[in-house]
């Protein structure tokens, strides 16, 4: 393989690369630098180095905005993970019964954001609400999941696990379609039970398909906004806000466009670093485990 | 197969090209909701009824009158600045925006909205045709920067049966408290009496509605809120004493506390309370509730200003204009929104049907008007009227923070002195921020 051969092939991809670099890379650098400027939408803006990181490290709004972030996302992440797993075994048969249910299930995640909170500020809305009514039924108090700031991140989780379920279990159903069928042969000759066989067959087949539904969970319930912009607008005082929200609210809110970009840069890093230490760890795991 | 395909994507195609016409095309942007389904096609503006009803049916009444005009219009979630924002930064702003007066100054001297002193020369009305609050609220120096198309504020929206059996009615009228003490009296009484709450409150999602019964009975106790154009005086005796008034009517369960604005307006309408404090543009839908037999408010409901609880009588307002995001424009299109503003000057009127104040000192004077229900019960609010300081910038922004801090002290999610400390300090950082 020569040099000259080399530098022909990589003619092949530059037309690709010189699209990533327009639409990824040229914002991404524009970001960093507009981070580092005071700058509204609409002026020159000036220098101000990190001043920008600073302000964020002690505003007490960001610092809650980031801890509400992690906390919806570890509520959201690992349940979703389990139903999603557990509704594709449960879905994994031919059959028209089993398609039909499995579109019941996938037909949320075609629904926008929109109509995904409109449909649960109907359920959770506590005075004419689908639960309030139901908890009045029994002779309750109906629980104010939109007002409570200890529930309202909760009710944040459960309509993003309704929204978000339909993608995972597909990614699932794919993965179970791939273990050939001669190992749970070798199973049923061996009288493996139930258990044993989704223990020691399944769930380690499945072993990449969940590391990619974790990871790709994580990097987008990080970003989580449109649940929470409109179905609290990151109320009641805060406590819904997510960083993605905050970072909304700083550029086009009040027009703060450095600060904000300095906020995306942060959350940008946040959402690197935990995506590359599940990568990390989950690849030792594999290695040592010796998975497929 | 791939022949049935294909034909049937060039029919698709071919269906989706929309037919050239020769009209001139404005693109409006507004918010007041969404009625395409009661309204879609309707141009009878004297039976709609409330904000939306009422502007989408001039929006079709235009395009009716104007055949070589034809307004497309966008619809945006209240109150829809940051949509705007984004589409000025992307240099695609609409050509007719609805925007409170508060906001002008922000948009205004950045260059991005048109003087409009032009277009109102051409549709031949003067600065002063408009009311005094209307027109220091789009006059911003020596130039107009927008059509003044109302003025708006809190008002107290009554349950007069509920207020009947409560005790709290003479000669017809509601009696209103003249102090703190006082409420909270009438209000236990209320509450002893009917077994419902005294107040109605949007307190989830309704940054607004906080922010406006902060600033109202500030104002009311000569409060100066913005000594300066990069501070604000929250966390004083007088607003410690507002918020706390707020805070012991839920702590003593005299008012709702889980209500988003939705909620808040159902609970009114099928009679769950005293009072709901919202503003001039519900009057419209409520009076039709009053009017309708069979429904809880039949006969039932009456509206006024605030009461004079501390001070003054004075009351915090805001109001809806018509501005021009900078852009070019055709000689046709300018002509066509010198036409628009004409039109809409001139159904003013209408406008005032929905419970707002009108902004041309004409209709104020109407006798049409006046004799609208309820008009002269809260005429007295264009007196009382009091707008934040011109020099105020980011008002839009600052009633968020202020209104999401304020909900917090009210509803006990946070201290009074806390909540107010941090709406001073995020509000001071906004504005000492600013170039």
């Amino acid at each position: 393989m020569t040099a000259a051969r080399d530098w022909r092939g990589l003619l092949f991809a530059l037309p690709f690369l010189a699209l990533y670099a327009l639409i990824l890379i040229f914002p991404l650098m524009r970001g960093v630098w507009l981070s580092l400027n005071q700058v509204d939408l609409f002026g020159d803006g000036h220098f101000v180095g990190f001043g920008n990181y600073a302000r964020l490290l002690h505003d007490p709004v960001f610092g809650t905005s980031l801890v509400n972030t992690f906390e919806v996302t570890l509520m959201i992440v690992p349940p979703l993970t389990v139903i999603a797993l557990f509704l594709a075994l449960a879905l994994n048969r031919a059959g028209k019964g089993a398609a039909i249910i499995r579109g019941i299930f996938f037909s949320s995640a075609v629904l926008s954001v929109t109509i995904v909170t409109l449909i649960w500020r109907f359920i959770l809305a506590p005075d004419a609400g689908l639960l309030g009514e139901a908890w009045k039924t029994f002779g309750w108090q109906p629980l104010p999941f939109l007002s409570d700031e200890h529930l309202v991140l909760p009710a944040l989780a459960l309509t993003t696990i309704w929204w978000s379920l339909g993608f995972p279990m597909l990614l699932f159903l794919a993965g179970l379609q791939q273990i050939p069928e001669d190992m749970y042969e070798a199973a049923a000759l061996d009288h493996s039970s139930r258990w044993t066989t989704f223990w020691r067959i399944t769930l380690p087949s499945l072993r990449r398909t969940l590391v990619l539904v974790v990871m790709l969970q994580t990097a987008a319930q990080l970003q989580l906004f449109g649940q929470s912009q409109l179905l609290t607008a990151g109320g009641p005082s805060g406590a819904s806000r997510t960083a993605v929200l905050f970072l909304f609210e700083a550029a086009f809110g009040r027009w703060e466009l450095g600060y904000a970009s300095a906020a995306a840069e942060i959350l940008f890093l946040i959402i690197l670093a935990v995506t590359i230490t599940q990568y990390w760890a989950t690849g030792r795991a594999t290695g040592a485990d010796g998975g497929r | 197969m791939n022949r049935i395909a294909a034909a049937l994507l060039l029919i698709l195609a071919l269906a989706s090209c929309a037919q050239r016409d020769n009209k001139t095309h404005l693109y409006l942007q507004r918010f007041f909701g969404e009625c395409g389904a009661e309204y879609g096609g309707n141009i009878d503006v004297a039976h709609a009824q409330g904000e939306c009803g009422i502007i989408t049916t001039l929006v079709n009444r235009f395009n009716a009158q104007n055949p070589d005009i034809h307004i497309d219009v966008n619809v945006v979630a209240w109150p829809g600045y940051p949509q705007l924002t984004a589409q000025m930064a992307a240099r695609d702003p609409p050509d007719l925006v609805t925007m409170h007066e508060g906001v002008i100054s922000d948009y205004a001297l950045k260059g991005l909205l048109e003087p409009v002193d032009s277009y109102l020369a051409k549709a031949g009305i003067s600065p002063n045709d408009f009311t005094d609050a209307s027109r220091l609220g789009v006059t911003i120096g020596a130039h107009e920067y927008g059509l003044p198309w109302d003025t708006h504020g809190g008002l107290f929206h009554v349950n007069t049966a509920l207020f009947a059996k409560a005790g709290l009615m003479r000669d017809g009228k509601p009696v209103f408290p003249n102090s703190a003490a006082e409420l909270m009296a009438q209000a236990h009484q209320f509450e002893q009496r009917t077994g419902k709450p005294y107040l109605i409150q949007s307190l989830v999602g309704d940054p607004a509605g906080a922010a406006r019964n902060l600033y109202t009975y500030m104002m009311a106790q000569g409060a100066v809120l913005f000594p300066d154009p990069h501070h604000i005086k929250l966390n004083t005796p007088k607003g410690v004493e507002v918020a706390t008034f707020f805070r012991d009517i839920n702590v003593q369960h005299l008012g709702t506390r889980n209500m988003d604005t939705p909620a808040a307006i159902a609970a009114f309408i099928n009679g769950e309370g005293g009072i709901y404090p919202t503003g001039t543009w519900m009057i419209g839908s409520f009076e039709q509730e009053a009017e309708t037999p069979g429904r809880p408010l039949y006969k039932s409901y009456a509206v006024f200003p605030y009461p004079r609880l501390w001070g003054k009588r004075v009351e915090y307002v805001s109001g809806h204009s018509w501005v021009v995001p900078m852009r070019k424009r055709t000689p046709k299109q300018r002509e066509a929104i010198a036409r628009f503003f004409k039109f809409m000057a001139a159904h003013n009127y209408d406008w005032a049907r929905t419970g707002h104040i009108p902004a041309f000192k004409s209709v104020l004077a109407d006798p049409r008007f006046m004799a609208l229900p309820h008009r002269s019960d809260i005429a007295p609010l264009a007196a009382m009227g009091r707008q934040l300081p011109p020099y105020v910038q980011r008002q839009s922004a600052i009633e968020g923070l202020v209104g999401e801090e304020a909900a917090a002290a009210f509803t006990g999610q946070k201290s009074v002195p806390q909540a107010l400390a941090d709406a001073e300090r995020r509000v001071d950082e906004l504005l000492g921020h600013l170039d």
